[in-house]
């Protein structure tokens, strides 16, 4: 996170680290992993209760919008949770909470939003297609005028957290233009395909809209601006993302450290060898630029600037990459016990790999950067 | 993006300075030309302009800013320095006399005599003379402190025997420091001493080095028999001031070694670069995937390099980062740009090793790369300080400091 936080700021922080290292740590994720399960219902409005997904909601909803920076305090609370690997459906439900925040009608705000800040409810959002070029734009849905409604079609991939949601966003390309809708989960034509998720803490799905008829009520906010809204909503996810790669680096680089420090070899500790310090540096180097990049973008999201959209892109180009290769040498140091099962660091080099690989490659995020300063 | 000011954050006397500084200016220093570099001492009228630049503000008493009033200074704040320079921004300033304000004054002030500061201090300040470091030897670059140079007593006189390298501007200052073995009984770091020697004497000879970038702007001198004009510091006390000498590098460096150059100025957004944009464009390259790849990349790559320097600057000012962070920065900086330079020649492809017969040379790819790492201390020394001052790792197996200088392995006599 930034260099200078607000007093407010520094509490929710040191807040989280508590909460979570007391009751859930990475020990936890490798529980609920080892029984195949997710995160139970009653465990994650526990963690709601922490005032999490009420950074995104008014006062009159449930929550605490006012009196934060949402989007810079959700990342911190991101990025705690990534030291620790946590297993449950944060980011999806605060990226969903800021959707229905910033496009719902009144109706909806109150339908919905109090039970998403009370974590009775969870919702999630569509973001991509199935493919394997898809994680950038909304490619996978189709809308189409029916019956004074709107019929919805397609598959949406790669979802998080679908399995025990009560609520899509899904974002349809209706003609040339984008709508988003508000779907319930147990809407006729709504199946949700579980996939086997390389991070062993996360939650993904095929969400499949066969025929889903919905009324105009449905729509969240106005039919056709779905573009602006999801690129928006897109932003507020890297930064989540990203923060949470910040903090599985920050632990594993903790850990790492201390090993080298203490790991005897040749009669002195591995950690005086160069071999090691040169990449330790150069990580070092390298997990700066990318703390810079997304502090950075967490406060351009947070306000709206102009040049938000670049800056997650930079944000993602710098953690997916940093977050895969620091991490992966983390691994190489540790030698044959950074190999076993029993070791936390695959937890931690799991998510980081599907952090670099969901919600756009850096190479993807290269192009978008390319296009964004117009060429 | 623009560059701004930090007017809006002068405090009333600040801004009467600023406005004072403003009024003085105009008209009475040169004008800054785009695309001219800062230092090229292969441009001799551009030293000649740059002494008298440092004569003007002399006598208009804006010389020496920061530099206490009992030397001629103006013992004003470096936020002072810092008003001075962006108001300084329509105008050239005396970049070629860089040595003298970054280097020599901080390290007189900490560590020579009363007279010595009466006397070179105020010198500097008037532009009277250009001072060189003569540091690096041939035998030795990152090993520093295993320097072989030699100074010996004669006759009442220190006579320096030897050769110094990388010397920023050697052949056309007039002093210089130069850092000499004075006891080579003594362990390595113990027995040098600090020099102040006159550069045009007999037995000094000062050769320039082309670089690959054809710049011509370091030296190598060759000494013999030179004679040692003063001491600074103790005898055999050198390493002191040396220390001084390289931790004012490193500060200057940081802050911006060129006073009136924008680019430790706060920037508001992302500043998008044109080169890579404009390279895809004149290849005709801009609809492939892959260009357009590297153009974002190069983009991502450049911002990070502003956006890590400036978390470090504010990290520090904050107190919420240590002060080792800006060796961090440093290297993200070298590190980034590699990256951003080795991108820049994949897109360029045989065009970027090839040009018009008439154009200048195509370096695609080769002078930042080099530059970067290797000036001012290499990256490999930077990593050492990272990974033992930053990040607290045991330091790497080395003889030990208490052994003579004359005993190391590479520098007692051979085995007969």
């Amino acid at each position: 996170m930034d260099v200078v936080l607000s007093e407010n700021q520094t509490l929710l922080q040191q807040a989280t680290r508590r909460f979570v290292e007391a009751r859930h740590t990475v020990s936890q994720t490798r529980k609920l992993a080892d029984a195949g399960e997710t995160m139970a219902k009653q465990a994650w409005a526990d963690c709601a209760a922490q005032g999490w997904i009420g950074l995104f909601v008014p006062g009159e909803h449930g929550g605490m919008a006012a009196e934060a920076e949402g989007v810079i305090d959700a990342a911190i609370v991101a990025e705690e949770l990534g030291r620790q690997v946590y297993a449950g459906p944060f980011a999806s439900n605060a990226v969903a909470a800021f959707a229905i925040a910033k496009s719902g009608s009144a109706g909806q705000q109150a339908q919905f939003l109090p039970s998403l800040a009370s974590g009775d409810m969870t919702a999630t959002n569509c973001f991509a297609g199935t493919g394997a070029q898809d994680g950038l734009a909304p490619t996978g849905l189709t809308a189409t005028r029916s019956d004074g409604g709107y019929r919805i079609d397609g598959a949406a991939g790669f979802v998080e957290n679908a399995a025990g949601a009560g609520l899509f966003i899904a974002t349809a390309c209706a003609g040339e233009a984008l709508s988003q809708f508000l779907v319930a989960a147990d809407h006729p034509g709504v199946t949700i395909e579980p996939l086997r998720a390389l991070d062993l803490g996360r939650s993904l799905a095929i969400v499949r809209f066969d025929g889903v008829q919905v009324g105009a009520d449905a729509l969240l906010g106005a039919p056709g601006s779905g573009a602006a809204a999801f690129e928006r909503q897109l932003q507020v996810a890297l930064v989540l993302q990203c923060s949470e790669t910040i903090g599985l680096i920050d632990r594993a680089f903790e850990f790492t450290l201390e090993w080298v420090r203490q790991r005897n070899a040749f009669g002195r500790p591995i950690g005086s060898f160069q071999a090691l310090k040169h990449r330790l540096a150069d990580h070092t180097a390298e997990f700066e630029a990318a703390k810079a990049a997304v502090a950075y973008a967490a406060k351009a999201v947070q306000n709206n600037a102009g040049d938000a959209a670049i800056a997650v892109s930079i944000a993602k180009s710098q953690c997916g990459k940093q977050g895969v290769e620091i991490i992966r040498d983390c691994v190489q140091m540790h030698g044959g016990i950074g190999l076993t099962w029993e070791h936390d660091l695959h937890f931690y080099l799991r998510r980081a790999v599907a952090n670099q690989s969901l919600l756009g490659t850096p190479a993807m995020h290269h192009e978008r950067i390319a296009a964004l300063a117009g060429l | 993006m623009s560059i701004t000011t930090t007017q809006d954050r002068d405090t009333p006397e600040e801004n009467a300075f600023r406005l004072k500084a403003r009024e003085w200016m105009a008209g009475k220093l040169p004008p800054r030309i785009p695309g001219q570099p800062y230092m090229d001492w292969d441009d001799k009228e551009l030293v000649a302009t740059d002494r008298m630049t440092q004569r003007v503000l002399w006598d208009g008493g804006l010389a020496g800013i920061t530099v206490p009033k009992e030397y001629g200074g103006l013992g004003l704040t470096r936020r002072h320095e810092t008003i001075f320079g962006e108001e300084a921004m329509p105008y050239r300033l005396a970049w070629h006399l860089g040595n003298n304000y970054n280097i020599v004054i901080p390290v007189m002030l900490a560590h020579a005599s009363e007279e010595q500061k009466q006397r070179w201090i105020p010198a500097m300040l008037r532009g009277d003379h250009i001072w060189a470091q003569m540091t690096s030897e041939p035998s030795g670059g990152s090993d520093l402190f295993g320097l072989i140079t030699r100074a010996e007593q004669r006759e009442g006189k220190w006579l320096i025997n030897g050769s110094k390298i990388w010397t920023t501007g050697g052949e056309d200052s007039d002093m210089g420091l130069c850092l000499a073995r004075t006891d080579p009984s003594l362990p390595k770091h113990a027995g040098l001493t600090m020099f102040m020697v006159e550069m045009r004497q007999p037995g000094m000879t000062v050769r320039p080095l082309t670089l690959v970038n054809g710049t011509r702007d370091f030296c190598q001198e060759f000494l013999d028999d030179v004679e040692a004009l003063d001491i600074i510091g103790e005898v055999n006390g050198g390493w002191a001031v040396a220390s001084t000498q390289l931790a004012a590098e490193r500060a200057a460096t940081s802050r911006g070694w060129y006073i009136g150059v924008g680019a430790s100025l706060p920037r508001e957004t992302i500043e998008i670069p044109d080169a890579p944009i404009r390279l895809a464009r004149e290849l005709g390259v801009a609809e492939t995937q892959r260009a357009r790849q590297i153009v974002g990349e190069v983009i991502a790559l450049e911002a990070l390099r502003e956006l890590v320097a400036q978390r470090a600057g504010k990290g520090v000012d904050a107190g919420t980062l240590p002060p080792t962070i800006g060796g961090v920065a440093s290297l993200a900086s070298s590190t980034l740009n590699q990256r951003a330079s080795e991108l820049m020649t994949e897109l360029a492809g045989p065009c970027g090793v090839s040009g018009p017969a008439e154009g200048g040379e195509p370096a695609q790819g080769i002078d930042r790369v080099w530059l970067f790492r290797i000036g001012g201390g290499t990256a490999e020394m930077l990593r050492n300080t990272i990974s033992e001052r930053h990040l607290g790792l045991p330091r790497e197996a080395g003889p030990g400091k208490d052994v003579p200088f004359n005993q190391l392995r590479t520098n007692a006599a051979p085995a007969t």
